[in-house]
């Protein structure tokens, strides 16, 4: 009987810790999290479906076309985000293909590959090349 | 009207297929609710098969597909309607005792987390329509991109210029993006988010609502507490990645292996029988989810194969043997259909993987032991931190209660509980291997996936501590 009763005893001081500690990161989460008197919606649409959006129409609708894009930190993510707005394509980081697609989101190049001639310039660093392919 | 027709058909054919498996003729409500999150699931992974066989067939009509599923799975609930007397209920098995006014405060402390982790879950869900983190739109959602706009080009997507995309990822959420895409028109980044956080909630509805079934109002609600107090959980169901979805079916393979692990009268056998199909199924699709997930099903295979063969010395009480081998057969029957989907993606559309390398590299790789000393304090580190929790790590407070309220002997006479634990402790082991050999930096790949894969777990891992600690009898079930 004692030993039911401290048994019992000890599941309800320790559940009542277990709730009690648990709560705490509970607390942090509407803390930490977003709020809606503060709302930022993040970047990726603007870096990719909004920036690609004219462009999209001058290209074909599959297959696999080129890359060209800045070097430095933001490069990987720059060719991810412009893969993810031009799919259904196939976008090949190169630039031996008949077209080609140029991202220079902060700086235009100084120079192209002399494989590559310019087609149109969309604006804000997007730009359209025809491969060696097409001469 | 075009997205709530698709919702419809969604939770339908789920709710039917559950109810084949499942069938009740008089569920308790909250046996009802937790139908109702497996059919949540579930009638999106029949969304994304419906579509992937859309796209496999040439088929445009996605509608038309559709209704003839549903049409079908409606034709298979009638003419599979049992037989026999199909009310189940399990028996609650020894809640745990408290008194009145912490019944009060863990009602009151439910309620707390779960609106925390809603609200929190809901916030990043709106304020990253396209999933946050680089996985969500770089793998998932260019996926369904590549499934939806294709069209009969789907497969040139999935190509082996782009390997950083994971052509080799099973389909199961982008197959059902694009599902919901086809109906609506467009590729909205919003039905991505809106499928994340209904496998989310989906999950913990499903731990709560079992739990409640098998133990009682007490553990159901204390586990709900230590799931939407995982900031981690919550967070990472808004970020669109596979993660938690692959964490719902594995949950969901263990929930209905435990309500089909009675072995009683023939009709009750094979109505269990059933039951035990549809935890293949939930398998089945946890490895069309991730390729986590086919670890996952090779694991919970294995551990009952290794029970099987170690039972004549382990069981003493001779109770094990026969559902063991009935529980098996009908998991695999029910996996198969999907399996079979896999081989022929894995087949004919995927590229190779990027995680195996020439014999002779992994076999220096598994001789280097230093490899095995990193891992291994990465687990550790992870095992305190992967939650994200803050000051107390859950997994210390669950490892605290289980010493305050354990009781001995118990996994000796629950099996199922054995083999759960087994499988679910082969998939870490399985994680481990992986990292041993993994061609990628060491550091980096445990850094941005060790927690990930923790995660997928961590529902499973509650549901079978809650379902175990401070118990004192093994699970019981009635007609």
């Amino acid at each position: 009987m004692l030993a039911s009763s401290a048994h019992s005893t000890r599941t309800a001081a320790s559940l009542a810790f277990l709730i009690l500690l648990s709560l705490l990161s509970s607390a942090r989460m509407i803390f930490t999290g977003p709020k809606p008197w503060h709302f930022e919606v993040d970047s990726i649409g603007a870096r990719s479906d909004k920036r690609f959006a004219t462009v999209k129409s001058h290209l074909p609708t599959n297959g696999i076309i080129g890359y060209i894009g800045e070097t430095g930190d933001s490069a990987l993510p720059d060719y991810y985000l412009t893969q993810y707005a031009l799919a259904p394509l196939v976008v090949d980081r190169s630039a031996h293909h008949s077209v080609v697609i140029g991202n220079f989101p902060h700086t235009l190049p100084s120079e192209i590959p002399s494989d590559l001639k310019l087609v149109q310039d969309f604006g804000n660093g997007v730009l359209l090349f025809a491969g060696k392919e097409t001469k | 009207m075009a997205i709530a027709l698709a919702a419809v058909i969604c939770l339908a054919s789920g709710y039917l297929l559950i109810s084949i498996g499942w069938p009740d003729s008089r569920p308790s409500r909250s046996l009802q609710v937790m139908k109702l999150s497996l059919a949540g699931g579930f009638g999106i992974g029949i969304s994304s098969i419906s579509f992937f066989l859309a796209r496999m067939f040439g088929t445009n009509h996605f509608v038309v597909w559709d209704i003839t599923l549903l049409a079908s799975i409606c034709a298979l609930h009638y003419l599979a309607r049992p037989g026999f007397s199909a009310a189940f209920t399990a028996k609650a098995v020894i809640d745990f005792e408290i008194p009145l006014w912490l019944r009060r405060i863990v009602i009151a402390a439910f309620v707390f987390a779960l609106m925390s982790a809603s609200y929190s879950a809901t916030m990043r869900a709106i304020t990253h329509p396209h999933g946050d983190g680089w996985d969500a739109f770089a793998i998932w959602n260019l996926h369904a991109r590549l499934l939806f706009l294709g069209g009969s080009h789907w497969r040139d997507g999935f190509n082996a210029l782009i390997p950083w995309s994971h052509p080799d990822y099973p389909l199961l959420l982008p197959a059902a993006s694009a599902h919901f895409w086809s109906y609506a028109g467009i590729d909205s980044p919003m039905l991505p988010a809106a499928l994340g956080l209904v496998f989310t909630s989906s999950t913990l509805v499903l731990l709560v609502s079992s739990l409640f079934q098998l133990r009682g109002p007490n553990a159901a609600l204390v586990a709900g507490i230590a799931l939407s107090s995982t900031p981690f959980f919550a967070e990472h169901g808004a970020t669109q990645y596979a993660d938690v979805p692959l964490s719902f079916f594995i949950l969901a393979t263990i929930v209905l292996l435990h309500f089909g692990s009675h072995s009683g009268p023939e009709t009750q056998s094979r109505r269990l029988n059933r039951c035990r199909a549809l935890a293949g199924m939930a398998a089945g699709f946890a490895a069309w989810t991730k390729n986590e997930g086919l670890l996952f099903l090779t694991a919970l295979l294995f551990a009952f194969c290794l029970f099987s063969i170690t039972k004549e010395s382990k069981d003493s009480a001779g109770e094990f043997s026969k559902p063991k081998q009935n529980l098996l057969a009908p998991t695999v029957l029910g996996a198969i259909p999907i399996l079979a989907l896999i081989a022929w993606f894995k087949h004919s559309v995927a590229t190779s993987g990027d995680l195996l390398s020439t014999p002779e590299v992994m076999i220096h790789r598994i001789l280097t032991p230093s490899r095995y000393g990193i891992i291994l304090r990465w687990y550790a580190k992870e095992f305190l931190r992967f939650g994200d929790w803050w000051i107390f790590p859950g997994t210390v407070l669950l490892v605290a209660f289980y010493f305050l309220n354990r009781e001995k002997g118990l996994s000796e006479r629950d099996p199922l509980l054995r083999v759960s634990i087994t499988a679910l402790t082969l998939t870490l082991a399985g994680y481990f291997a992986i990292y041993v050999i993994t061609p990628l930096d060491l550091h980096w790949h445990l850094r941005f996936s060790l927690n990930r894969l923790f995660l997928q777990l961590w529902p499973a891992t509650i549901f079978l501590f809650f379902l175990s600690v401070g118990r004192q009898t093994p699970l019981n079930f009635s007609k």
